[in-house]
């Protein structure tokens, strides 16, 4: 309060702060939000939020919906996967790196979820049910126990291959019947199940 | 004595009307995606005959990169935007129909079988594959036992150059080519330079136009203008001031009483003067339609039940009319704003379509999305600065400099000393002082002076004092004048 102000002669003085001053001013965050005509009051979060969900969705994270049982016991069928497309940008895909690839035959239409195995330059081979990499064989503590791997074969990756599987081995499509994948296939890596239960996929 | 609580009005509600055009809206844009998408599943699909176990499809790829499969042309086109020509084409995928061998004979555009590769994928149930160069020209993909569920697909990756693509196709690719980092900066880019330009432009015009800031101030309006024409003159532009402080006006011209209840506000019809110019009459059929009293409700359904109002919308051309006669601008203002307006929201939707398009078309990470973004940031950009460029005549610019003296008096921080006489100067320079943005340095003044309530303000409250009066007033015309406002045109404002 003004202490200039004799209240006895002003006793409703004017407390500055206390007076709403907006007849038409306003901070430009308010402006922002309801500032405008009708039609931009209306559809400018619209498109705000499309526009940032979009480049988000299109170039930064997704979520990937699982179908089928070619991943289980890690993800089962509609288990809701939270992912990044931007991960491998910088850094390389790993060894046992859960991913969301294209179908190298048919990369427009069709999204798996696998496993990576095999990395650039090494050779796989599958024999006795076990996977073998640079010939020697790898402890799988991701699959079922009783689970074995067929059918056998033997691939070596070039410098921009990778071999990729899902953890059902018994129920997958995967780099056995289509062959290891090209780097361009690989879309980006799981970081976490959010539905049923949130997991990160570091810890499966 | 206790103190009144005044009331806090509402900023956005809820209205059936505007949830409809928000549902249109949706609906528009998940019509346009879904049928894009059925398009596009209808276009590329190849439809394989039924009446054979054995089935040979003859597929042939067209020097200009077209894919045709048993003489139909399909949509899907040789991808040149990587480093070879490539094809990738499931030929075959879930028909519902088994096959016990399937031979697809592709033919090239040139003689490059020896130099490209090629391979033939099949899962979910296709026996066993293989491929074979039959010629300089044709392979022979070959998959046996191919089962109703299976995805059989062919690749070809042939040498750069191989195929000669339209046009639009190597624009495709040369797009698709350039690197994430250049659409970044494109994208930071184009607002900032939009913006420089903005202020630049806006700087340059002021100087050229330059008003004198006075150094004395002036005790009373330069001229008897209608407060809403001094507002325009001075904010270019008709908005919430202008038309709470023509509400005021009409109140002080014995027009109008407002209001203010415990539980509602409400304006009340006084006299119809002949006098009153066309868009205060319009402003007042708006608020009152046929009737003597509007209460706050009332108003706030007439006002927010709607998208755009042609009465408000007249409300605005009539200012600006009548300030451009006056001589006070080169250009109707309210031209100037939609020229700009034109330029601005043309470039914010083609840049929402195009964004929206690249997602659709661009199969890769469609950085390209960032320079559509940069390219809506520049048209509201545009829109927005628009309003700030000078448009004043030279009459306009010495006027708005004794505008700018009457303001410097009505903001002085001194206390105006008490008088009989000056009793009534608030009220009267009240609507002035709400149009030139400083009806709170005005009311200020007035601190040390008994109060005396304008008799066209009825209150609930017994003797409110100015504070009440000011927290009682400001609120409700800055309310109905902003909701007001917000209705003048169809779009941005």
């Amino acid at each position: 309060m003004n202490n200039e102000v004799n209240t006895e002669v002003a006793p409703s003085v004017i407390a500055p702060q206390e007076i709403d001053v907006s007849i038409g001013s306003r901070s430009w965050l308010y402006k922002l939000i309801y500032g405008g005509g009708i039609i931009f009051d209306l559809t400018k979060w619209l498109v705000l939020i499309l526009v940032v969900l979009a480049i988000i969705n299109t170039l930064f994270f997704s979520v990937f919906v699982v179908s089928g049982v070619s991943m289980s016991p890690t993800f089962k069928d509609g288990d809701w996967i939270f992912w990044s497309k931007n991960i491998y940008n910088d850094t390389k895909p790993q060894r046992g790196d859960i991913i969301i690839l294209s179908y190298p035959g048919d990369p427009t239409n069709k999204t798996y979820i696998k496993r990576i195995v095999g990395l650039p330059g090494e050779k796989i081979e599958i024999k006795d049910e076990y996977v073998f990499v640079n010939d020697a064989k790898k402890d799988e503590d991701y699959i079922r126990y009783s689970v074995g791997t067929d059918p056998g074969g033997v691939w070596t990756l070039t410098s921009d291959q990778y071999f990729v599987m899902g953890d059902n081995r018994p129920n997958s499509n995967d780099s056995r019947y289509f062959g290891p994948v090209g780097k361009r296939f690989i879309r980006g890596k799981a970081i976490s199940r959010l539905l049923p239960a949130f997991q990160l996929t570091s810890d499966m | 004595m206790p103190k009144k609580n005044h009331r806090k009005y509402p900023i956005v509600n809820f209205y059936w009307r505007k949830l409809a055009v928000f549902a249109f809206l949706f609906a528009v844009l998940g019509l346009g995606y879904t049928s894009v998408q059925t398009y596009k599943a209808d276009t590329n699909k190849y439809t394989p005959p039924t009446d054979s176990a054995d089935l040979t499809i003859a597929l042939k790829i067209a020097e200009d990169g077209s894919v045709i499969v048993d003489g139909q042309k399909l949509k899907q086109h040789i991808d040149t935007s990587g480093s070879s020509d490539e094809l990738i084409l499931p030929i075959l995928d879930n028909t519902g129909i088994g096959y016990s061998s399937v031979h697809i004979l592709m033919t090239l555009p040139k003689s490059v079988v020896k130099s490209s590769i090629y391979e033939i994928k099949g899962i979910h149930g296709v026996d066993s594959t293989s491929v074979a160069a039959i010629s300089d020209k044709v392979i022979d993909y070959y998959a046996s036992g191919v089962g109703p569920d299976s995805t059989l697909s062919v690749i070809i990756e042939m040498p750069p150059g191989t195929v000669d693509p339209p046009l639009l196709f190597k624009l495709y690719a040369a797009v698709a080519n350039i690197k994430s980092s250049a659409w970044y900066i494109v994208a930071l880019a184009l607002p900032i330079l939009t913006l420089i330009f903005m202020i630049g432009f806006i700087t340059v015009e002021s100087k050229q136009q330059k008003i004198d800031i006075p150094d004395k101030e002036t005790d009373s309006p330069p001229m008897a203008l209608p407060p809403a024409i001094a507002g325009v003159l001075y904010h270019q532009n008709v908005g919430p001031r202008e038309i709470a402080s023509t509400l005021v006006d009409l109140a002080e011209r014995g027009n109008i009483y407002i209001l203010d209840k415990e539980r509602d506000f409400a304006f009340v019809k006084n006299r119809y003067d002949q006098r009153l110019l066309s868009y205060e009459k319009v402003l007042l059929s708006k608020i009152f339609r046929a009737s003597v009293v509007s209460d706050g409700a009332e108003i706030e359904q007439r006002i927010n039940n709607h998208l755009y109002s042609k009465k408000i919308s007249l409300v605005a051309s009539g200012i600006y009319v009548l300030s451009t006669r006056l001589g006070y601008f080169k250009t109707n203002p309210q031209r100037v704003h939609r020229k700009y307006q034109i330029v601005g929201m043309g470039a914010f939707f083609t840049g929402l379509a195009c964004f929206l398009l690249s997602m659709l078309v661009f199969t890769n990470p469609p950085y390209i999305l960032f320079f559509w973004a940069g390219m809506m940031l520049s048209g509201l950009i545009i829109t927005v600065t628009a309003r700030r460029i000078p448009n004043r005549t030279a009459i306009g610019q010495e006027m708005m400099s004794n505008w700018l003296a009457f303001r410097k008096y009505l903001s002085n921080p001194e206390k105006i000393p008490f008088s009989f006489e000056n009793q009534e100067l608030f009220q009267k320079n009240l609507p002035y002082a709400i149009v030139l943005d400083c009806e709170v340095a005005w009311a200020k003044r007035f601190s040390e002076q008994d109060f005396v309530l304008p008799n066209w303000y009825v209150s609930d409250e017994l003797s409110p004092g100015l504070q009440d009066f000011c927290l009682s007033l400001f609120p409700i015309v800055s309310y109905v004048a902003r909701s007001l406002a917000s209705l003048k045109e169809p779009g941005f404002e």
